[in-house]
């Protein structure tokens, strides 16, 4: 499989995203097509999340879109990791769209993006996913290694 | 070619049927491209094959034509069972990692039949306007006519070097045996590097630093290289006349001032478009009297040749099939004999086709005469077997009644026995006068059976 299957479709991804985004969504930086920075925004009044500017750090494989890309959210001073019982403290994201089951080459950053944003929103619950610091602690796994177990439908 | 809907391997495009087969397979491209061409450089294959999702599109394509994995519009796309469409290489790869439709996920079987794509799509596809994607060529044709242009005609289409000892590729235009291998070091005539000598375009383009010249016009600095193009198409200060010389217009200066006249409308610019049209009908004329000399020449020929042959061979063409010699006197030519055999085959196909024709005719005639006559006592006996089974159908019945009739019989009999208690009664008097009856019938058909079909066809 040569490599720049995936070179292209993300040239023309990025080519798409540098003009237009839905609101709430905006590119920070995709300096090479291997690891692209997005700020996303809650865009209702939630207050689990009202005036917070995410950041999400998406890495690509040359396997893409095939196979999903790693997004987790990344801790900066004015960045935190948004509460949510699916986010882990450390940014990892235990959705299934991400997971090697949930995704589908049809998928592409905007709607990654999308779905996230539409994740917190949704969202009422002000806590962390169950082992949440035994977790954080422990992992040395990258997420696309992680065997998450999708059990929870409602949140 | 397979049939469409045969996957080989993985996933087939059922559209590689209508399309050219080399752009997949580049060395079977060879024979039917250099038989075609007549330099052999020319007829070089392309080695690499067009990447159909850089290809540069003119136009804004729609949405609707865009494959949802590559983003690109569908190159030999397919369509899924569930009514979705991929190119065949985006799909197949999505299948490597999971057997469902990327949109729907609905399991997808590799090597189950493919819905053919409808034509309209692929007319669609076929119509976008594309750019050549060859660097330095700068054509523009609809997609359907790129391969044919990218394999066969441009200039600037990768091929093998000609020098068979070198491994690189290199514009068809420069493969050419007499140019040799051009992937040798060279020194740049304008800076020192050292380019190799394909590159040296590029070099120009991007890190010459000694190349750059002035326009003895506009004094724009420029790549030295491309000072002819800018000075026949671009440099605003050249001096050049009104397009419309011809018509008579008498304008001339810089490019620029007589751009600004032009388009602001020469006045001889409507004569002007009409001696253009002229000068091509005019040419038009041209093409079609020499092709019509050409023509009636050729007739002439082969009408001198016709007269000879009525005069030399008065006989009838011979149908044994022996050639006449062909160094006699009559063919002057080696092409006229083999024409001449040629006309006398054609004549032997129209007699054998007339003969085949009148075997055809007679056959079937001969067939339906033969047939007729079966089929009459076929019917006949399917109306033989209609009266037996209406016959069997009523002995059936009558026999039916028979044994009922002896059941009542050995009923009433038998009333007296342990068990008829309720029979007797249900059987009253007349039960005796039907059974003798019955008996006698009984006998009757035993007889019958007996004495064979005759006497059964005149009882009835």
């Amino acid at each position: 499989m040569p490599v720049q299957f995936a070179a292209k479709r993300l040239s023309k991804e990025l080519q798409k995203i540098s003009n237009s985004l839905p609101p709430g969504i905006m590119l920070v930086s995709a300096e090479d097509l291997e690891e692209w920075l997005l700020d996303i925004k809650v865009l209702d009044s939630n207050p689990l999340y009202l005036n917070e500017t995410y950041r999400l750090k998406f890495r690509f494989s040359s396997t893409y879109p095939i196979e999903p890309p790693e997004v987790v959210f990344v801790k900066l001073p004015d960045r935190p990791i948004p509460i949510h019982p699916h986010i882990y403290s450390n940014g990892i994201i235990c959705l299934d769209l991400l997971g090697a089951q949930g995704w589908s080459p049809v998928q592409n950053v905007e709607s990654i993006a999308m779905s996230l944003q539409s994740m917190l929103t949704g969202n009422s619950k002000n806590e962390r996913p169950q082992g949440d610091e035994e977790f954080v602690r422990g992992n040395r796994l990258r997420p696309r290694d992680i065997e998450f177990y999708y059990h929870d439908n409602d949140v | 070619m397979p049939p469409p809907n045969t996957p080989e391997v993985g996933v087939a495009a059922p559209t590689a049927a209508t399309q050219p087969q080399d752009i997949h397979l580049p060395q079977q491209a060879s024979p039917h491209a250099s038989s075609t061409m007549a330099n052999a450089s020319q007829g070089e294959s392309p080695i690499l094959e067009i990447d159909y999702q850089s290809i540069e599109y003119l136009d804004p394509v729609d949405d609707t034509l865009m494959c949802p994995v590559c983003k690109t519009p569908f190159h030999s796309p397919i369509t899924t069972p569930c009514g979705h469409t991929f190119c065949a290489e985006c799909i197949n790869r999505a299948l490597e990692s999971q057997s469902t439709c990327p949109i729907d996920r609905i399991p997808i079987n590799k090597d189950r039949d493919y819905a053919r794509l409808p034509l309209i799509i692929k007319d669609q596809l076929d119509r976008l306007r594309v750019r050549c994607p060859n660097k330095g060529c700068d054509h523009e044709c609809p997609r359907e006519n790129l391969e044919g242009h990218y394999d066969r005609r441009c200039e600037f289409t990768p091929v093998r070097c000609p020098d068979p000892g070198c491994a690189k590729l290199t514009a068809r235009r420069d493969a050419t045996a007499d140019k040799g291998c051009l992937h040798v070091d060279i020194a740049c005539e304008f800076c020192d590097k050292i380019v190799v000598f394909t590159e040296l375009d590029a070099h120009y383009d991007a890190d010459c630093e000694g190349a750059m010249t002035q326009c003895p016009d506009c004094e724009t600095t420029l790549p030295r290289h491309r000072l002819e193009k800018h000075r026949t198409k671009d440099c605003p200060d050249l001096h050049i006349q009104c397009r419309w010389q011809m018509a008579g217009c008498k304008l001339a200066g810089k490019r620029r001032n007589v751009e600004e006249h032009m388009s602001s409308g020469c006045s001889f610019e409507a004569v002007g478009h009409l001696m253009e049209q002229h000068e091509q009908d005019r040419k038009t004329i041209r093409d079609l009297n020499s092709r019509l000399s050409s023509l009636e020449f050729s007739r002439n020929r082969r009408r001198e040749r016709r007269d000879r042959r009525n005069n030399n061979n008065t006989t009838t063409p011979n149908l044994d099939g022996t050639p006449p010699s062909p160094d006699t006197a009559a063919w002057d030519s080696q092409e006229d004999y083999m024409l001449a055999q040629f006309e006398r085959l054609e004549a032997q196909m129209a007699d054998l086709r007339k003969q085949t024709q009148e075997l055809n005719a007679h056959l079937s005639t001969s067939l339906v005469m033969h047939t007729s006559h079966v089929s009459d006592q076929l019917a006949n006996l399917a109306s033989q077997v209609g009266v037996l089974h209406m016959h069997t159908s009523w002995l059936m019945g009558v026999q039916r009644q028979q044994q009922m009739q002896t059941q009542a019989r050995t009923g009433g009999s038998s009333a007296t026995g342990s068990s008829g208690g309720e029979e007797a009664a249900a059987r009253p008097g007349p039960a005796a006068p039907a059974s003798t009856e019955g008996g006698l019938r009984h006998q009757g058909v035993v007889r019958r059976g007996s004495d064979g079909g005759r006497e059964n066809r005149t009882r009835l």
